[in-house]
């Protein structure tokens, strides 16, 4: 199937994907943001264990955790203007990608709630205690104490979900949104050379991934720079080195760790 | 002046307290012993409201709290006056030994930081640690860590600091650094109220023993007396127990 393989095409389809690259990315960002968001609302109730909102959170991870995020695409983009035309809320001419966008937030949310929940517990209850001994209130003992420790803490798994949300764009084109992997699809059945075309996508998401790493390890290492016991530039070294085998196992499971 | 009147707690059906009531003049040291699960730790937590008293009436001088019907206010307004030092120190371990002594004063003191920072150097130095200001918990050594504890009490300039077992999770050669510190600000006159297994210390340090078993108040008195003529039974078993030196 297709013409021969030609490496030239590699070369001439990369700008042309890096073009809708912005469009990728900005699914990301605000899928991320509205991801962490969702994430947040939904851990509150089981940190402060407020009943049925609780139950209610529990529900909302497992579902958006144990069905394909493909299904769920569908199930927003059809079924979510049918509930609101019950509330008489027309939305028809919402952009596609607004769809898209909560999908992924969704999707995100229901992993960040677990991760927020784990990450502020694991923060000891002890300073906590002697913020309020200090005579701290609760919401700048949680602001001040509790979450610069759960965000560091939470950084690494964060950093997962974010490359996991990078590379689950690549359906939206299912939808019909023109990011990259769509624009991957369209030119190889235009050109015929579709091993080409999807090289050079995998290009792409490898040379985005490796900069979000590189990003996101930088924000860890400032997050958790009053960890570090001693001179320890020799350990760094050593995580520096475990970062690519990081970077190419997230890129073949991609499942948060 | 502190005044606890029949101070109740109980977990469950587990009375922890069951109606403590002490004084504590200023300028006071007061060592609180007795074995585990005597309810003193809790006693000490329940003058902060770490633990909310069931029942019991708290009075820091001029502030008096029921402690059945405390509100918020009230419960701030006792922990502005008192400061806890912990026997896991508990420090701010994404903040500095510095930032650590001036988290109360800038967040719930509203105090300038220039001020605060001040403040903060002078304490520390005080506590021997004129050289870590800029040093995460995770740098310094338990007994380093327990004495920026003292001087992030010390900072709020309260009218009693309380001390929980300070040298319980020190390793053996780290205690005489963080009771030496102890000892220095008792001498300066502020007013303490310390649970200890350090009998020793208690002897040299406080000037009032409290002897508590089973969530009350056995017996109290002058260290120098408690230790070498105890009237109760149970005081004479805990001190044979635990210090033979101090038994007749």
């Amino acid at each position: 199937m297709g013409l021969p393989f030609d490496i030239s095409y590699v070369f001439s389809f990369v700008p042309k994907l890096a073009s809708t690259l912005l469009l990728t990315l900005g699914i990301v960002a605000g899928s991320l943001l509205s991801g962490l968001l969702f994430g947040l609302i939904a851990a509150l109730p089981r940190l402060y264990r407020i009943p049925v909102l609780q139950q209610a959170s529990v529900a909302y991870a497992s579902f958006f955790r144990g069905t394909p995020i493909l299904i769920q695409l569908f199930l927003i983009y059809y079924g979510l203007p049918e509930l609101l035309k019950m509330a008489h809320i027309d939305v028809t001419r919402t952009p596609v990608l607004v769809f898209v966008i909560l999908t992924y937030g969704l999707h995100t949310g229901a992993f960040v709630s677990e991760t927020i929940r784990g990450a502020v517990m694991a923060v000891d209850r002890g300073q906590v205690e002697a913020a309020y001994a200090l005579g701290m209130t609760g919401p700048q003992a949680f602001l001040r104490i509790a979450a610069p420790q759960a965000l560091a803490i939470a950084v690494p798994v964060l950093a997962n979900q974010t490359l996991a949300l990078l590379k689950d764009t690549s359906l939206a084109f299912t939808l019909g949104v023109m990011e990259m992997s769509g624009k991957a699809q369209s030119l190889a059945r235009i050109t015929q050379h579709f091993l080409e075309a999807y090289l050079a996508l995998a290009l792409l998401y490898l040379a985005v991934a490796f900069i979000l790493e590189k990003l996101l390890l930088a924000a860890e290492r400032r997050l958790l720079r009053h960890e570090r016991p001693g001179e320890a530039s020799g350990r760094f070294r050593l995580r520096r080195g475990l970062t690519l085998r990081k970077l190419a196992s997230g890129l073949q499971g991609g499942t948060p760790s | 002046m502190i005044r606890l009147t029949g101070i109740r707690k109980s977990f469950g059906k587990d009375d922890v307290l069951r109606g403590i009531s002490l004084e504590v003049n200023k300028g006071e040291v007061v060592a609180i012993i007795g074995p585990s699960g005597s309810g003193k730790t809790t006693l000490l937590r329940c003058i902060n409201f770490l633990e909310r008293p069931d029942a019991g009436e708290i009075r820091i001088s001029d502030l008096y709290v029921n402690c059945s019907k405390a509100s918020k206010k009230e419960i701030h307004a006792l922990r502005r006056k008192t400061a806890m030092v912990f026997q896991q120190y508990n420090l701010f371990r994404h903040k500095t030994a510095l930032e650590n002594v001036m988290e109360g004063l800038v967040v719930v003191r509203k105090m300038p930081k220039d001020a605060a920072r001040e403040r903060g150097v002078r304490l520390l130095e005080k506590v021997g640690l004129g050289d870590k200001l800029d040093a995460y918990p995770s740098r310094l050594s338990g007994g380093q860590q327990q004495r920026v504890g003292i001087a992030r009490a010390l900072a709020m300039e309260p009218e009693v600091i309380l001390f929980d077992e300070p040298t319980s999770a020190l390793d053996p050669e780290l205690v005489g650094e963080v009771l030496a510190v102890i000892r220095q600000i008792a001498e300066e006159g502020i007013t303490m109220i310390i649970v200890t297994h350090e009998l020793g210390f208690a002897q040299d340090v406080a000037s009032r023993v409290v002897f508590m078993a089973g969530g009350a108040i056995v017996e109290e008195g002058p260290p120098a007396e408690l230790f070498a003529r105890p009237k109760e039974e149970r005081t004479k078993q805990f001190l044979r127990r635990l210090a033979p030196e101090y038994s007749i």
